[in-house]
């Protein structure tokens, strides 16, 4: 008979429930829509942040200890290199998907029309295949995403994957313009191993002193500098968690922490530990933080993080006291009827469970649809902000189940205690 | 008419005021879409402002630079500031370069004000304590390890210049004169004792550096000279930078402004997105609430099916109803919209203060517009239940379900 | 004198269910008629029809001397409202507006609201204590007493009542049916559709009706006009 009442109301009052099905159905999309998107705003706020370029350098042993101070040092003081090879061992670290993008960079002062001038050679879309032991790496890197803010003010991005890739040379707009140089031009540059004519693809605009560099392919920078394979310098690119206690307490000396704190810290992507891991599989180079970027990166995600979570419990709020007010003048609607079953003997406990099992069956029913709806729209959300998927999360859809179930529990509670209170014949009586 | 109109608005007030469960519950609604949307709003409008600031931790977006052999002259450099509203400047930093010695060694000295070195960047780790006074050092990491200089440590800077004939050297406290035995030149070491009161970590060049105070550094040298690079915290967005750059490179004269793209150019991509992402969050939202503001509304209407086809009965027009509904409300709707926006101002306050520590800026006109957006969507979603309800026959409502 | 209503070969037909199978009646100014029959007869869609809140299928229905099948839905409404009360089984009180207030929802629609008229209609019905409690804090009687009042207030022409008694114990049923033979004394046309034997034995004329049909059409030989 319980169910058959409770299929009644189904069959009867499929309008009023589909009603409140709708409603749960939004409020549960809002939530798992904001919950996905909050939880998953760090990591998307993260990428975005790499616009700043790289928050780690690497550098030789030697070079981190010797003052390299001036320009009239650098011929004095013989640096050390990390072998190009090397540079591939980036690849194999554990926090390796973090990295977003890196590149090795050398760097040299060349004649230019008989006057010095500073060149840099580097990676720009390099693909790195690395073998280590049988497992083969792979990637497509370079500086081109570590230079969000160079403006190329004429020709091109340099492509060194083209047929004459290596020959090519992009120039900073101050050197540009005191040597009348645009794109298309050859350049003839004298360095210390060899004399190279280098054709110029791009002139970029940096707003630094880069602006009066050359930046050049890693191995054309090699050859004019007859140092074969090697590099002085590894910009990284990395996607970190902000510094806590734990990440302040490593940085000054990894080995102070306790088992557990060490696997954890190692385990967790704080920038102290990649630049830990960095030195592990590259045991000559010295990885540092730059702290520019790297400490403000912190602060801004943590602010994002916050606010996200503060629109998030708006929203949440919002949400629940929509479903709990339609809940509940959706139960009040039905005191004539549930007045009427009082009337025929129905006990209150038996009115209670036939009110709550319809709401709670609507109410799944609504939150089902209301989660892949909110799917949608945190998809929604992802691809028009941030152009990329966001995360999923299981333990959204837990949160919005309790949350949607507790709501509606909630929002049923004054009308019930209002229809308990009724006498019947008052309510019988006391119609419209 | 009179008469008509008493009955007309004592039946709404009747109505608002003998049925305050129901009412409170569509007032209920309407409010909670009428907060998200002034709090949404006030936050949206006001994140590009409040992050701006955040986004000065990356230190200085605008470098001067002089254009004169002898730096940039103090009165210079407070006139090129003087083009940044005083609201949006967050803080400056004047710096002179010069090389020098430390332990025999070369090092480079940078002459800086230490009060307002934080300002422009506020990224530095400093391993102790920022200098205070006179006499004290901050000490560049790789400088101090490669010339083993710990915290505590007092070093001599040692500036070494030779002597000519019209110069006196004996006005000096503490210098130590020798003659190169080969050359027969003389030299003068003059030396100043430093307290290195830090040492600093950066990651960049910074590490580079030893830094000291502009009295110090003239001091040493033995001579004033204007300053090399000032490093200038603005909060405001790439565009209005450049502008002011623009507005200071055509009438400063001593010195020239860039913006440091690095900076800015990165801060408007990531500022960009993160008021897209705000955006298209408070649409959502929105979209979703005022749905379900929507269907509180529809039901509370539906409920009234009955008194509708009583009034029908009673020989009402469906014009008649129509209005009395659509006060009711509209009224509700308006009530709603004021509560909702003072909340919503008082929630974005908090998020301010929560997030940024900082109020939050108040926009008077959101207020109309949450007030009218409210009173709208009440309209539309009463309008729909009151047109069908009216449009049956009253004989079926009344002979009830 | 002229007839108050005429309903002339009336049909209602519902699908395939002929609710009511060329009917004809006519009432006459004064008169107080009792429309009986067990359920499913017709006596609702005959209601209906005399009330102007439906139209019949084919048939004519004149009213003062008005052919209204052929007016339109605003006619109608008009009609209704000017000539007609209605009292209903239910109550159909307005739950939010007190007893005074819910008569002088039928003046502000019939022509203007005037709380001294609704007072003396509710005095009428003996409810003048009462006048300022809401619905919930009458009892059933008092209920269909406002409703009565309500139906009064606009001197209709005719009284229409909808198993008035239906949902009363016999006290506030005999009240109700001592108001009706006041209405009746001072000259107002009442029809009153009921299954109650009771309530139906009361009236002066008395139409019985079975399967949409008229099946029988008497005067009341008991019917007492004291």
């Amino acid at each position: 008979m319980f169910f058959r009442m409770v299929w009644g109301t189904f069959v009867r009052q499929w309008k009023k429930l589909l009603m409140i099905a709708l409603t749960v159905a939004l409020g549960a999309s809002i939530a798992t829509a904001m919950l996905n998107v909050m939880l998953d705003v760090g990591d998307k706020m993260n990428e975005e942040l790499k616009a700043y370029g790289s928050n780690i350098t690497v550098v030789p042993q030697s070079e981190a200890v010797i003052s390299k101070l001036y320009e009239v040092d650098e011929d004095e003081v013989r640096a050390d290199f990390i072998t190009e090879e090397k540079v591939g061992e980036l690849l194999t670290i554990f926090w390796a998907n973090n990295i977003a993008d890196f590149a090795p960079e050398t760097d040299m002062t060349v004649k230019l029309n008989g006057s010095d001038v500073k060149l840099v050679g580097t990676w720009f879309n390099h693909h790195l295949e690395f073998v280590k032991k049988g497992s083969v790496y792979q990637r497509d890197t370079g500086i081109i995403n570590l230079r969000s803010w160079w403006d190329i003010e004429d020709g091109v991005w340099l492509n060194e994957q083209a047929v004459d890739g290596d020959a090519y040379a992009m120039v900073g707009s101050e050197l540009a313009k005191t040597a009348n140089i645009t794109a298309g031009d050859r350049i003839e540059l004298v360095g210390e191993a060899k004399t190279e004519t280098l054709t110029v693809v791009g002139v970029y605009e940096s707003g630094d002193d880069e602006d009066r560099y050359i930046y050049t392919t890693l191995s054309a920078a090699q050859r004019l500098s007859g140092t074969d394979a090697l590099v002085k310098r590894i910009e990284v690119s990395a996607i970190t968690s902000p510094d806590d206690e734990l990440a302040v307490k490593a940085a000054k000396n990894p080995s102070l922490l306790t088992g557990d704190e060490y696997d954890l810290w190692y385990c967790t992507a704080y920038v102290s530990s990649i630049c830990f891991q960095i030195q592990e599989v590259i045991p000559e180079a010295s990885a540092t933080a730059v702290r520019q970027i790297a400490d403000s990166e912190g602060k801004i995600l943590e602010k994002t993080e916050l606010l996200m979570s503060l629109i998030t419990l708006l929203s949440l709020i919002g949400a629940t006291l929509g479903i709990s007010n339609l809940v509940t003048s959706a139960v009040m609607e039905r005191s004539q009827e549930l007045a009427l079953l009082k009337a025929v003997g129905a006990k209150n406990g038996q009115i209670t469970l036939l009110v709550l099992t319809e709401i709670i069956i609507t109410a799944i029913v609504g939150a089902a649809a209301g989660y892949f709806l909110g799917y949608a729209f945190a998809q929604i959300i992802g691809q028009t902000v941030f152009s990329s998927p966001i995360d999923m999360s299981g333990m959204v859809a837990f949160i919005v189940a309790v949350l949607i179930i507790a709501v509606t529990l909630i929002g049923s509670i004054p009308a019930i205690r209002t229809i308990l209170r009724l006498r019947p014949s008052e309510v019988l009586h006391g119609g419209h | 008419m009179n008469k008509k109109r008493r009955m007309f608005i004592r039946t709404i007030v009747a109505s608002l005021v003998r049925r305050r469960s129901r009412m409170i519950i569509a007032l209920l609604a309407i409010v909670v879409g009428a907060t998200i949307l002034s709090g949404l709003g006030l936050i949206y409008f006001d994140v590009p402002r409040q992050m701006s600031t955040q986004f000065r931790s990356y230190g200085a977006n605008i470098i001067f630079t002089p254009t004169e052999e002898d730096g940039i002259a103090e009165e210079v450099l407070k006139q090129g500031l003087s083009y940044f509203p005083a609201s949006e400047t967050e803080g400056y930093t004047p710096y002179r370069y010069e090389n020098s010695q430390i332990h025999n060694m070369p090092v480079t000295f940078a002459g800086t004000d230490f009060r307002l070195v934080l300002k422009t960047s506020p990224y530095w780790h400093i391993n102790g304590e920022l200098p205070a006074h006179d006499g004290e050092a901050l000490i560049g990491a790789k400088v101090a390890e490669s010339l083993g200089i710990k915290t505590g440590d007092t070093v001599s800077a040692v500036n070494s210049f030779e002597v000519t004939k019209d110069m006196d050297v004996s006005a000096l406290p503490s210098y130590e004169i020798y003659t190169d035995p080969e050359t027969g030149e003389t030299y003068c070491d003059h030396m100043l004792d430093l307290t290195v009161t830090g040492i600093l970590e950066t990651g960049g060049s910074e590490e580079e550096y030893a830094y000291v105070s502009l009295k110090d550094l003239s001091y040493l040298l033995l001579s004033e000279r204007g300053y090399d690079i000032v490093e200038v915290s603005v909060a405001s967005s790439q565009a209005k930078l450049t502008q002011y750059v623009e507005r200071i490179e055509g009438s400063v004269e001593g010195l020239s402004a860039k913006l440091v793209k690095r900076v800015t150019a990165s801060e408007s991509t990531v500022l960009t997105k993160l008021q897209s992402l705000v955006f298209i969050v408070t649409a959502v939202v929105l979209v979703l609430t005022m749905i379900c503001v929507a269907t509180t509304m529809a039901a509370v209407i539906t409920e009234r099916r009955k008194e509708i086809g009583l009034r029908k009965a009673l020989g009402a027009f469906n014009s008649s109803i129509v209005l009395q509904f659509m006060s009711e409300g509209l009224l509700l709707g308006g009530v709603g919209g004021i509560i909702g926006s003072i909340l919503g101002y008082v929630f974005a306050q908090y998020v301010s203060m929560q997030v940024f520590s900082s109020a939050i800026m108040f926009r008077p006109l959101l207020i109309p517009i949450t007030i009218l957006a409210s009173v709208l969507v009440t309209g539309v979603a009463c309008l729909i239940p009151i047109r069908n309800a009216v449009e049956v026959d009253p004989a079926i409502v009344l002979k009830g379900e | 004198m002229s007839s108050l209503l005429e309903l002339k070969d009336i049909s209602k037909v519902y699908g395939s269910l002929h609710a009511l199978d060329h009917v004809s009646l006519t009432v006459e100014k004064g008169e107080w008629i009792a429309i009986m029959g067990p359920s499913g007869s017709g006596k609702s869609t005959m209601m209906n029809i005399i009330g102007c809140l439906d139209k019949p299928t084919s048939g004519e229905v004149i009213f003062d001397g008005r052919n209204i099948s052929k007016e339109s839905n605003q006619k109608m409404t008009e009609l209704h409202r000017d000539k007609i009360g209605l009292v209903f089984q239910q109550f159909h009180l307005i739950n939010y507006l007190n007893a005074v207030e819910n008569v002088m929802v039928a003046q502000y629609y019939h022509s203007m609201p005037d709380e001294k008229e609704a007072m003396e209609a509710l005095e009428r019905v003996g409810l003048k204590d009462r006048a300022k409690h809401l619905p919930s804090q009458l009892s059933g009687g008092e209920q269909q007493r406002v409703c009565i009042a309500r139906a009064l207030i606009n001197s209709p022409e005719l009284i229409l009542a909808d198993e008035p008694t239906g949902n009363l114990d016999e006290a506030n049923e005999n009240i109700v049916l001592d108001i009706f033979r006041q209405l009746h004394r001072e000259g107002t046309s009442l029809v009153v559709v009921t299954h109650d034997p009771e309530v139906g034995e009361v009236a002066q004329r008395i139409v019985r009706l079975d399967h949409g049909k008229i099946v029988s059409d008497r005067l009341n030989e008991h019917f007492l006009n004291s």
